[in-house]
């Protein structure tokens, strides 16, 4: 039985026949791995230290004057879903907006983070999930959120630091989860721990029969952190379907990516990890959507990990607090006009015709409707009462019921019974 | 019947994979080779390669993989090869793990499992007794067994239970010690400490491994009139204060032994818990008997110099009755 589902692992898991290095020449010596890159344009520029005297700063090198790319036509998207999604981004948006004035008001306890110019790969990501797939945002990933139907409130909430937030006070932006219905563990401020967790998720579910997938996200920063490379492998070898979105936003806090890692993009190190990696245009939502949708459908066939390079800008600071003095303003100007709403909405309207003007501005003023009213929810939500800190460290007798979310386990038994063991062991 | 410690463990693991279809090993070489220390030798000829899961060498993984299982209401039976190598996934424990039901709500019922403890020689990375680090880390449970009845029960215990469970086994007791162990199926409550000797005189408040070498020491001081209590924590964390308390106010002088390094040690929070329940009892100072502030060396002699033995603590208590 062992040597059976051992052959199985080898021969299924990295598909290292189908996946493995290509040559023209078997005989070759060189080898050849091809990552698909599905964006319209590839920016030539980089960031680069430049050391003056005294002075130290980033300097942009390359050309910024390309014009804008279109949207590519997704595959898979149909105008109601592609709408759907310019809807999520929208909420997006205006949610991040809502808490930039509540923050301005003295309302919010703590900073406030942004996903400004990552709207697209925030939400079509999500987007592509089915609904018994799990998730696990980042920072920047409120958008994913509302996606997957947490209310703007739940976020605001989190942000004021409310007894009503999801966390009850105890955690502040989007620390928070779902194990029960909409499928999401809480990020915690480690960049990088959730891609193991989510293989794990991913692990569970399989064990009970059911392959789902399993997406989380990860910074051009993020991406650094050793366990990163433990998590991609663990689900690469164990053959789990995680889909990793690298957001590749060029800034971690104020470190470019140029001295963040050396690769040229970091879908390469798909190569490494022995899985697929794809390039996107993270401000294209179709791009995101298909790309993701692609690694769903890979991970609900049980075919594995897949890793996803969105590449765009964090067009603001690290959090409110950080005005990105340190981005060359030329930058700013560069991804400004790549907007992934902007770009978004004139594809709806004026390249596909999928909205008129005027069911535009209808979309817009309902957005605006919907945030302001979960505006108005979080702000009356009271704070939690001092004492409310202590309890639930635990889960006591009762507070959950614990068995498997897609059933029990079904289970193969060998004939073998427990023996005394008296094998040589490490340490006497 | 009579089993050793390490057999305990390794029957209680196995009924529970036997009762329990959640219920699945993961962690290095614990398959095909059965475990550095053989506790799964053949679970995997039993429950097949999906339960008996070998990994990379890479703890955080381990660890992330078997939480992110046990979100999806799987219960993870984790091993690490030796714990001093638990400091690898320190982050997804401490923050990941610990923090996850008090933050968002979302029970971890993983187990956490491995060999810890000196007297083998083992060297600085392969003898320490890092339960400490966990300790001070709300929201997980620690035990540190120290005869086999209490392994296969604590084991089976932290395996049902809805929490983070790390189980500290020690490796010089593995094969060393025999009790009895009986058939039908039993659990030992978590965060219950057991005297594993009464007596009148003084207390010795200890735990693993420690629980031996304070029982030799008792049958000593037996000779010298010296009637020594063990108490036998059984669970690090949550402590027994209870149990602590009335040992103290049966006694009135206490000796706190352990393992690993004296500051920052258990014995610190001990004297602090007598303190706060039982300060009025004490009749004489509390006396902490651990390893030395340094790490685990590895040369014989250096290694017996460092760790706790039987000729100290009939040393100290003899000082103590003396007080």
């Amino acid at each position: 039985m062992a040597k059976k589902t051992v052959s199985k692992t080898v021969v299924s898991s990295n598909g290292r026949g189908r996946r493995g290095p290509q040559s023209s020449n078997p005989d070759s010596s060189h080898r050849t791995y091809a990552i698909p890159d599905y964006r319209l344009e590839k920016p030539s520029f980089s960031v680069h230290q430049v050391r003056e005297g005294d002075e130290v700063r980033y300097e942009v090198k390359g050309n910024l004057g390309a014009p804008v790319p279109p949207i590519r036509d997704s595959k898979y998207l149909n105008n109601q879903q592609a709408i759907e999604i310019y809807r999520y981004m929208l909420l997006n948006r205006r949610m991040e907006t809502a808490l930039e004035n509540l923050y301005k008001q003295g309302k919010v306890v703590g900073g406030v983070y942004f996903g400004l110019g990552q709207e697209a790969c925030s939400c079509a990501s999500a987007y592509a999930l089915d609904k018994d797939d799990w998730f696990a945002p980042m920072i920047r990933n409120q958008g994913a959120l509302l996606v997957r139907g947490f209310r703007a409130a739940d976020t605001m909430m989190q942000y004021m630091a409310k007894a009503d937030s999801p966390t009850k006070g105890r955690d502040g932006t989007s620390h928070f989860g779902d194990i029960e219905k909409r499928n999401m563990v809480s990020p915690i401020s480690m960049l990088g721990d959730l891609i193991p967790v989510m293989a794990g998720v991913a692990l569970g579910a399989r064990l009970q029969g059911r392959n789902i997938a399993t997406l989380t996200w990860i910074g051009d920063g993020g991406q650094s952190t050793g366990v990163t490379y433990e998590g991609i492998n663990f689900a690469a070898v164990q053959n789990l379907g995680l889909v990793l979105v690298v957001e590749s936003n060029l800034w971690a806090y104020s470190t470019p990516s140029e001295m963040q890692y050396r690769v040229k993009d970091l879908a390469e190190r798909a190569i490494g990890y022995g899985i697929p990696g794809v390039i996107v245009d993270g401000t294209d939502a179709c791009q995101v959507y298909d790309a993701a949708r692609d690694a769903v459908e890979r991970a609900h066939r049980g075919e594995g990990p897949t890793l996803i390079e969105a590449k765009m800008m964090r067009m603001k600071g690290h959090a409110i607090h950080d005005g990105a003095d340190y981005v060359p303003k030329s930058l700013f100007e560069y991804w400004r006009k790549r907007d992934p709403i902007a770009r978004f909405e004139n594809y709806l309207v004026k390249e596909k015709k999928w909205l008129t003007a005027k069911e535009n501005a209808e979309l817009i003023s309902d957005v605006e409707r919907v945030i302001e009213a979960e505006r108005e929810i979080a702000v009356n939500s009271p704070m939690p009462t001092p004492e409310s800190a202590e309890g639930g460290v635990f889960c006591e007798d009762g507070c959950h019921e614990i068995k498997p979310k897609y059933g029990m386990p079904k289970v193969k038994q060998g004939a073998r019974r427990l023996k005394e063991t008296e094998a040589a062991v490490h340490l006497k | 019947m009579q089993l050793t410690y390490l057999e305990a463990i390794r029957q209680g693991i196995w009924e529970e994979m036997e009762r329990d279809p959640s219920v699945f090993c993961i962690g290095e070489d614990i398959g095909i080779y059965g475990g550095a220390f053989k506790v799964t030798d053949g679970f995997i000829d039993r429950f097949g390669a999906d339960r008996v899961i070998d990994t990379p060498i890479a703890e955080s993984a381990i660890v992330g993989a078997a939480f992110g299982a046990s979100l999806t209401g799987m219960r993870p039976v984790a091993e690490f090869q030796f714990m001093d190598f638990i400091g690898c996934a320190f982050n997804q424990i401490s923050n990941m793990v610990a923090k996850t039901h008090y933050l968002w709500g979302a029970p971890a019922p993983l187990v956490l499992r491995g060999p810890s403890g000196g007297y083998v020689h083992g060297g600085p990375f392969h003898s320490q007794n890092p339960e400490m680090w966990f300790v001070h880390n709300p929201g997980l449970k620690v035990i540190c067994p120290a005869t086999p009845y209490d392994a296969k029960g604590l084991i089976k215990a932290a395996i049902r239970d809805n929490n983070p469970c790390i189980f500290f086994e020690h490796k010089y007791l593995y094969r060393r010690i025999k009790g009895e162990v009986p058939a039908e199926d039993y659990v030992v409550p978590i965060g219950k400490a057991s005297i594993a000797r009464e007596g009148r005189d003084l207390s010795i408040i200890t735990y693993a491994a420690m629980v031996h070498t304070a029982l030799e020491a008792a049958d000593i001081l037996k000779n010298d009139g010296i009637d020594v209590e063990i108490l036998d924590l059984r669970t690090v964390s949550p402590l027994d204060r209870q149990a602590i308390a009335q040992t103290v106010k049966k006694t009135n002088k206490v000796i706190i032994l352990h393992e690993h390094s004296r500051t920052g040690g258990l014995a610190g929070e001990i004297a602090a818990i007598i303190n706060e329940e039982a300060f009025d009892d004490l009749d004489g100072p509390i006396v902490r008997i651990t390893g030395l502030d340094s790490a685990v060396p590895f040369s014989p002699p250096q290694e017996e110099y460092f760790l706790p033995k039987v000729s100290d603590v009939v040393r100290e208590a003899r000082r103590l009755k003396a007080y």
